[in-house]
């Protein structure tokens, strides 16, 4: 088969899967218990309440409305969220690149201090800076993100007042527009520096501390593999050659050493990504984590489906990608068989 | 300089700007001048005062943005004037002689934050406008069931006309929420008045007259606030910013840096603020949302949980609702979770309102003895029984439920209570039915600024309450004490009025619908550089009115 004739039956039959996820999504969340208790206020009468199950279709048989939420998603219609307060359409993409952000800049964070923690102590194997290292990385491994979180948060916002809380200056985030909803893009694309520099300034604490498990995952494999690619024969004849123990490592050593590591590297995003619940509560963050973890707690179905939906069909399209990528690079892998 | 020495300045550079650049603490120098950043613990739902839920968090914005014609003072229960010039009475022709019609003067040369002018017809169409729509979530009951039209007699002179005498409506109905002034241009511009349809625009945006403007609504983060320096009464000091949510630990922190000015907390955090510099407990007054138990006397058969073994129609037997009342531990209660913080009222009338009687019996002490003397009469003391109590999980009501398991299996092993702590979608979905699944439930009650909405929600045998927990089934006189609640709902004297609410609270005492644990204490944390910090419990929760507020 050929790969084009592969990619249009794979796209042929992705409606089919999300037909189908959005089937299980609408049936599992249902299975949880009522999507009406989030619209309900303490003291409203029996009346009232069907009032707001007429408002938002509850009081029509199950199947009419998974068919009515159907619809609602071709039309970009996703529900209401009562976390929120707002259309779940307006709100996700906006916490969605809040999110986006602080695991960006988290990945950041691990990806330089992982590299040059890795290749300090791999450099230095079984001495003092190599255990020294170790001790970092295990402890970023083992230290609850919350306690973590909440430490920084004492020293660098309460005591010494040097780091902000929150994602942004009020102030500052109004005066410039937000066509892409990353700040730090935004403020760019506004030319303000101010704006930039404040985007910047309230990442720098839950970027540090999201980031900080990932630098130990990255720092360890990094350190194993230069360890590894300093026991190679190109390495020895380099020595050899007399080019000086820091060129060999830079040059040669930890360019190989990078390869294995960068594999993880891309496996820590989704971590990452993971993560951002935690720290988007403890920094005021207003992501997608902190939303979905009320909305978990106080039962606002349209917001969860549609985040799981979200992921659902994000994770299908990837797949997609990589299968396609797979059959592209490698031509062993047979298509469609 | 080589490439590698560049960046290794510039990241010196960096650092060295970001800390010369932070917002280093200077103690006692005040943060933020000119603003003042007040730490919520929740999400408004609605900006609109025709859908606001009363004691819901879009009532505080309600409160500093939108006037009303009436309005209560920081000092006292008193009514003072607002968008109306003058409180009608009957002295003044105000009220009519019949109570049933209310005129009220309007201020001159009020304007809307949009630049229009305030007129009567403004009045007529946010009163109208809200009874059109009655949204079930709002509160437009408040109006409907008292006025049967409004009128406008001229430019600046508003009528209205009630459909039977009522005693509470200046300070119940015309300072509630539900009856803030909006502006009639912005609203027709946005959308209209459709019947039970809620406004998408005035949920999310407001034009009021008061001494705020709204700025924005960044939704699960922040809502910002600036003062309106065309404001009819004493111009605000200071803009406001009302931080969202977020972990309360989080919040006690930015109080101790200075971050914050003000924050919602509850009493269990007050040991985190005592002592710490620059910080100010404020303890005054009572909230009006008591803390109670309700007695379900409307139990469809075969619908309570597994587990529950008593019958029916156990809490028909007064005796039974009496025993409980006597053998909750109130002052572990009130020392334990309410951290002191907090007092006893009488059934239904909490302390701070109109006809709370300060001599009235009250459940106040735990009374082993006659909690067992009342159960052994009404026949469940050597059998037991197990009863289940559904509240919402992780705050005030759940320990409250803790604590009368507490009490209850302490005074006999054969007694057991057990505690449904649910998440509050699933609260409120068992809450709201009729008839109730379960034979008791905890949470506080909705406040009021007048004892008839209390007696009428929560005592009367026709009213909310008691419909949904079939009151008539348990009463020994249940006419009289609807009758008596009726009377002193139209009753225009005072001091008959008071006479009345008196006897109904010894009634009630003797036969108790609820256990009400505690009138849980006001308890705010602000920083010392505020000045002009003042809390009405009469106004919506957290009971601040940001613009008395400078620093």
């Amino acid at each position: 088969m050929q790969l084009r004739d592969y990619i249009i039956r794979r796209l042929m039959v992705l409606p089919i899967l999300i037909l189908g996820v959005s089937i299980v999504v609408f049936t599992l969340t249902r299975v949880g218990g009522s999507p009406i208790g989030i619209y309900l206020s303490h003291e409203m009468t029996p009346e009232e309440v069907l009032k707001i199950e007429e408002r938002f279709g509850l009081d029509k048989p199950v199947l009419v409305q998974y068919i009515q939420w159907l619809k609602g998603i071709v039309s970009g219609d996703f529900g209401w969220s009562g976390v929120a307060s707002a259309p779940v359409a307006e709100v996700f993409p906006i916490k969605l690149a809040a999110t986006l952000e602080l695991a960006t800049a988290a990945g950041l964070v691990a990806l330089f201090l992982g590299i040059t923690l890795g290749t300090f102590a791999g450099a230095r194997r079984n001495r003092f800076p190599d255990h020294l290292t170790r001790i970092v990385a295990v402890s970023g491994a083992s230290l609850p993100q919350f306690w973590f979180g909440i430490l920084l948060l004492i020293i660098f916002w309460a005591q010494l007042g040097i780091a902000p809380i929150g994602r942004s200056d009020a102030t500052i985030f109004a005066s410039i527009s937000h066509p892409t909803g990353l700040y730090t893009i935004d403020a760019i694309l506004a030319g303000s520096i101010r704006a930039l520099w404040d985007a910047i300034w309230h990442l720098i604490l839950p970027a540090l501390t999201l980031g900080y498990g990932a630098t130990a995952i990255i720092a360890r494999m990094m350190r194993s593999a230069l360890v590894e690619e300093l026991q190679q024969d190109y390495v020895d004849a380099a020595r050899a050659k007399g080019l000086a123990e820091k060129l060999v490592i830079k040059r040669h050593a930890r360019r190989n050493a990078l390869v294995p590591t960068i594999t993880v590297i891309g496996l820590t995003f989704g971590f990452l990504l993971q993560g951002t619940i935690t720290i988007e509560i403890i920094y005021r963050w207003p992501g997608i984590g902190r939303w979905m973890a009320d909305s978990v707690l106080r039962g606002d179905q349209a917001t969860l489906m549609t985040y799981v939906l979200f992921t659902s069909v994000l994770f299908l399209l990837v797949n997609l990608i990589v299968d396609v990528i797979y059959a592209n690079l490698d031509r062993r892998v047979t298509l469609g068989k | 300089m080589n490439f590698k020495y560049f960046i290794k300045y510039l990241s010196y550079g960096f650092f060295a700007g970001a800390i010369a650049l932070s917002p280093v603490t200077v103690i006692g120098q005040v943060k933020n001048p000119g603003l003042l950043v007040h730490a919520a613990d929740d999400e408004p739902t609605t900006l609109d005062p025709a859908q606001v839920e009363p004691g819901e968090g879009g009532e505080t914005i309600i409160l500093q943005v939108y006037d009303r014609l009436l309005d209560i003072g920081p000092a006292s229960a008193a009514l003072i004037p607002s968008l109306a010039v003058e409180i009608p009475s009957l002295s003044n022709g105000g009220i009519s002689g019949d109570g049933l019609t209310y005129t009220f003067k309007l201020r001159s040369g009020v304007t809307f934050h949009d630049g229009t002018s305030l007129t009567a017809d403004d009045v007529k169409y946010s009163w109208d406008r809200a009874m059109e729509m009655n949204l079930p979530e709002g509160n437009a009951g408040a109006l409907s069931d008292v006025i049967a039209s409004t009128e406008i007699i001229d430019d600046l002179t508003f009528r209205v006309n009630l459909s039977e005498p009522s005693a509470s409506f200046l300070n119940s109905t015309v300072v509630s929420m539900v009856a803030s002034v909006v502006s009639q241009d912005a609203v027709e511009a946005n959308g209209g008045v459709k019947a039970e349809t809620p406004n998408r625009f005035m949920a999310g945006n407001m034009v009021g007259t008061g001494p705020y403007k709204f700025v924005v609504w960044n939704r699960n983060e922040n809502l910002q606030l600036e003062v309106n320096e065309s404001y009819w009464g004493d111009n605000a000091k200071l803009d406001v910013r009302i931080e969202i949510g977020g972990d309360p630990d989080v919040r006690v922190l930015g109080l101790r840096a200075g971050e914050f000015d003000t924050i919602e907390t509850d009493p269990s955090f007050i040991a985190d603020l005592e002592g710490a510099d620059g910080v100010t407990i404020y303890t005054g007054g009572l909230l009006l949302e008591p803390l109670h138990i309700g007695f379900n006397l409307n139990i469809p058969k075969g619908s309570l949980p597994d587990g529950d073994t008593i019958s029916e129609d156990f809490f028909h037997d007064p005796r039974i609702r009496q025993a409980f009342n006597h053998a909750f531990d109130y002052q572990a209660f009130l020392n334990g979770p309410l951290a002191g913080y907090g007092a006893f009222n009488p059934h239904y009338t909490p302390i701070g309102i109109f006809g709370h009687d300060a001599d009235a019996p009250v459940y106040s002490e735990k009374n082993y003895a006659e909690a067992e003397r009342l159960f052994r009469e009404a026949g469940v003391w050597d059998e037991g029984f197990a009863v289940s109590v559904i509240t919402e999980e992780g705050n005030l009501f759940a320990l409250m439920c803790l604590v009368l398991k507490d009490s209850i299996e302490r005074l006999n092993p054969n007694f057991r209570i057990n505690v449904l702590a649910v998440a509050e979608s699933v609260f409120d979905d068992a809450h709201a039915q009729n008839p109730l699944e379960y034979a008791m439930w905890a949470k506080n009650a909705d406040p009021a600024a007048d004892p008839n909405f209390y007696m009428q929600a929560y005592q009367h045998p026709d009213g909310e309450w008691g419909e949904v927990h079939g009151f008539a089934n348990g009463y020994r006189d249940a006419a009289k004490v609807g009758e008596l609640i009726d009377s002193a709902a139209t009753e225009l004297d005072p001091a008959k009025r008071s006479a009345i609410y008196r006897e109904l609270q010894t009634i009630l005492y003797d036969d108790p619908m609820w256990l009400i644990g505690a009138q849980e204490g006001v308890v705010m944390a602000h920083r010392d550089w505020l000045k002009g910090f003042a809390m009405q419990p009469l106004w919506p929760r957290p009971s601040l009115k940001f613009s008395f507020f400078d620093k």
